[in-house]
């Protein structure tokens, strides 16, 4: 049953791709009717697997002796990822029914959209390196040509190749690990991996601890990597929802939760970790402070929420970091998709051109306070339980100073979320034509989302159960519900980050009468405005790789008998330094 | 047999086609100095196939080079038959019209 529940998950969206594909897009009818379809059931085979797991078994392709086999098991990690690419993913293709609506070329966009579900699936399903490798990039790819979805807008087609290229950096660091994980253990199986790390070599092992975390910075758009994620933001809404929000970003937080158990051990790893976490989370919630563009603001936030979850990972909050990582992925997936409801009503994505967008969009409105309150971590929502596990992890593993900016950063948060409802749903109306409440199809994704962001807290229990019985490396602990919001109400730190992020409130409710704070913070929030200098040292980057590549034009003479020459040189050398090194 | 005389016999091919690729600027020299650096190569595997005492595994090696090569070199031929035409000499110096 559970190998037969695997290939459906990864199988379902990509045949589902292939037919979308060859529907073609003068039926856009079946094209829509098919994604939804394809991803529905994948949604539906995912969720299967919950009931069916502890059966065991695995699916496993014999590749021969060189690669190891392709085998995909279920454990805790693997089956909540896969059910939130699923879900989330079918939910988002649903969405895109209305949304997506008229839009030409609906073929390339569902099939990319489902090729995505089924190689997130496959990410975190495989227990083979080079497999996880291979899905890692793909996708990548499908992140990349989804961003530069409407190919005719140059920044669509910039961001797509920025996010490309930051991630594929990232891609060199999972690579290098899959390789000397066969050089050193003869295998690419992550439970060898992860049982015998500690036999490798001192050097080695840190050389995969920190390549591990630049891959999974570069891929969650984590400090310094954090400026693609912004940029992307120019893909069509569900996409933004889905891929930069709810699943591809979390792959990052994924790998280091997955291996945590391996590198734990190496000197300054985690507080590594912990510390890109902690810059991440502060630089990119002041950056969501200023910024005006709607998609944008979410995706800063995006960025401070992912930070939140990788610096639990480095304090050893495993549990608390995938509970947050569940909490966010739904809250967040809402955010956008009501986000995508709005633009798509208004046809902009300036939050200054918006304003008292509740009278005619009341549902909408609803559901994106339910996302925002859960974001800025609100009691009784999803994001407040999850959020204070992480904080409670941090402070008790991790240094003071960390914790106090983790806290500064989720008062800064509830701050941000009320700018931003705000200035979209209530404040001042605006002269517009054609605003309309979301489409049927629309509120049918939104529904189950606000759902979950009310309720997953409740699952806490058996969401421990799952990680704990199938992850023997990561001693998480299973406990009941009950223990856990017992556990979080009785800590002094929950009432200290409520405390702080009621401040945070209360200086958007009283932002008049503080103008004798603010007014000193006009210059930090300019910088945050310029992303703190990181997108001058991007610009700076590609001017130097491009004239560097102008002034190795010469060497490229297209004489044979140069090129001929160069080679010898080249053997001559590497005869050389075997000659010497030998 | 003799793994000096082998030996030599593959330094002395990869050596002249090296030398021949280096030196020749007519298009036809350039595939005949292929054809001889190729067969060094090939040499190579037949002599490390019997040296390993896996004597099929590089005669197998080596059968699917000639195969490979026949096609560079009909392919070369014809490439440099259809260049004759358009640039009217087989000067390698006159092909690099890509670079401008």
């Amino acid at each position: 049953m559970v190998p037969i529940l695997i290939a459906l998950i990864i199988g379902l969206p990509w045949l589902g791709a292939l037919l979308v594909w060859l529907a073609g897009d003068r039926r856009p009818g079946l094209q829509h009717g098919l994604a939804a379809g394809f991803a529905a059931a994948a949604g539906a085979a995912a969720l299967a697997l919950l009931l069916v797991y502890r059966q065991g078994g695995s699916l496993t392709f014999a590749m021969g002796p060189a690669f190891g086999e392709f085998s995909f098991a279920p454990d805790g990690l693997g089956i909540f990822l896969s059910i939130i690419a699923a879900v989330v993913g079918a939910l988002a293709v649903v969405f895109s029914v209305d949304y997506m609506r008229g839009s030409p070329q609906l073929g390339r966009y569902y099939a990319m959209v489902l090729f995505f579900i089924g190689a997130m699936a496959g990410l975190v399903l495989t227990t083979n390196l080079l497999l996880m490798f291979f899905f890692w990039e793909i996708t990548a790819l499908c992140s990349y040509a989804l961003i530069s979805f409407y190919n005719d807008d140059p920044k669509a087609v910039a961001g797509g190749m920025k996010a490309l290229i930051m991630t594929q950096l990232g891609g060199v660091g999972l690579l290098l690990g899959a390789a000397l994980s066969y050089a050193y253990l003869g295998s690419f199986d992550l439970a060898v991996f992860l049982a015998q790390a500690g036999g490798l070599p001192a050097d080695v092992l840190q050389v995969l601890a920190f390549g591990f975390l630049a891959a999974a910075a570069a891929k969650s758009a984590q400090f310094p990597f954090q400026t693609w994620l912004p940029d992307a933001m120019e893909a069509p809404t569900p996409v933004s929802a889905l891929i930069h929000a709810a699943t591809m970003v979390n792959a990052g937080v994924y790998l280091l939760a997955r291996f945590y158990p391996a590198f734990a051990g190496v000197p300054y790893w985690r507080e590594s970790v912990m510390l890109v976490g902690v810059l991440s989370a502060l630089l990119a919630a002041m950056m969501a402070l200023v910024a005006v563009d709607l998609k944008r603001v979410l995706a800063y936030s995006t960025v401070s929420q992912l930070g939140y979850m990788v610096y639990a990972v480095g304090a050893g909050g495993v549990f608390a970091s995938q509970f947050h990582l569940l909490s966010h992925s739904l809250f967040k997936a809402l955010l956008f998709l009501a986000a995508g409801a709005v633009i798509h009503s208004l046809g902009t994505r300036d939050m200054r051109e918006m304003g008292d967008v509740r009278r005619v969009m009341p549902i909408t409105r609803t559901v994106f306070v339910i996302g925002a309150a859960a974001l800025a971590g609100l009691p009784f929502l999803n994001g407040f339980w999850s959020k204070e596990l992480v904080l409670e992890a941090g402070l008790k593993h991790g240094p003071l100073w960390m914790y106090a900016a983790m806290l500064f950063t989720a008062g800064l948060t509830a701050l941000y979320t009320f700018r931003c409802v705000w200035m979209v749903f209530y404040g001042p109306p605006k002269e517009r034509q054609h605003a309309h409440e979301a489409g049927r199809w629309m509120r049918a994704a939104l529904y189950p989302l606000a759902f979950g962001a009310l309720t997953t807290w409740l699952l806490a229990g058996p969401f421990s159960t799952l990680l704990g019985e199938t992850l023997p490396f990561h001693e998480i602990h299973p406990e009941p519900t009950q223990a856990f919001l017992i556990e979080v109400l009785a800590a002094p730190a929950t009432w200290l980050a409520l405390g702080v992020v009621a401040l945070g409130l209360l200086a958007w409710q009283l932002r008049a009468h503080l103008a004798l704070i603010s007014e000193p913070l006009q210059d930090l929030g300019r910088l945050a405005g310029a992303s703190f200098g990181f997108e001058a040292l991007n610009r700076l980057i590609v001017r130097s790789v491009q004239s560097a590549a102008e002034d190795l034009r010469g060497l490229q003479t297209g004489l044979l008998n140069w090129n001929i020459l160069g080679i010898v040189a080249a053997l001559v050398i590497v005869l050389l330094v075997a000659a010497l090194g030998a | 047999m003799n793994v000096g005389i082998v030996v030599l016999a593959i330094t002395g091919l990869l050596a002249i086609g090296l030398y021949a690729l280096l030196v020749a600027r007519n298009l036809i020299k350039v595939f005949v100095a292929l054809q001889i650096l190729v067969k060094g190569a090939m040499l190579a595997m037949l002599a490390a196939g019997q040296i390993a005492g896996k004597a099929q595994v590089g005669e197998s090696m080596a059968l699917t080079v000639i195969v490979a090569d026949t096609i560079v070199a009909v392919v070369g031929l014809a490439l440099a038959v259809q260049l004759r035409r358009h640039f009217g000499t087989l000067d390698v110096r006159a092909f690099s019209t890509l670079k401008r």
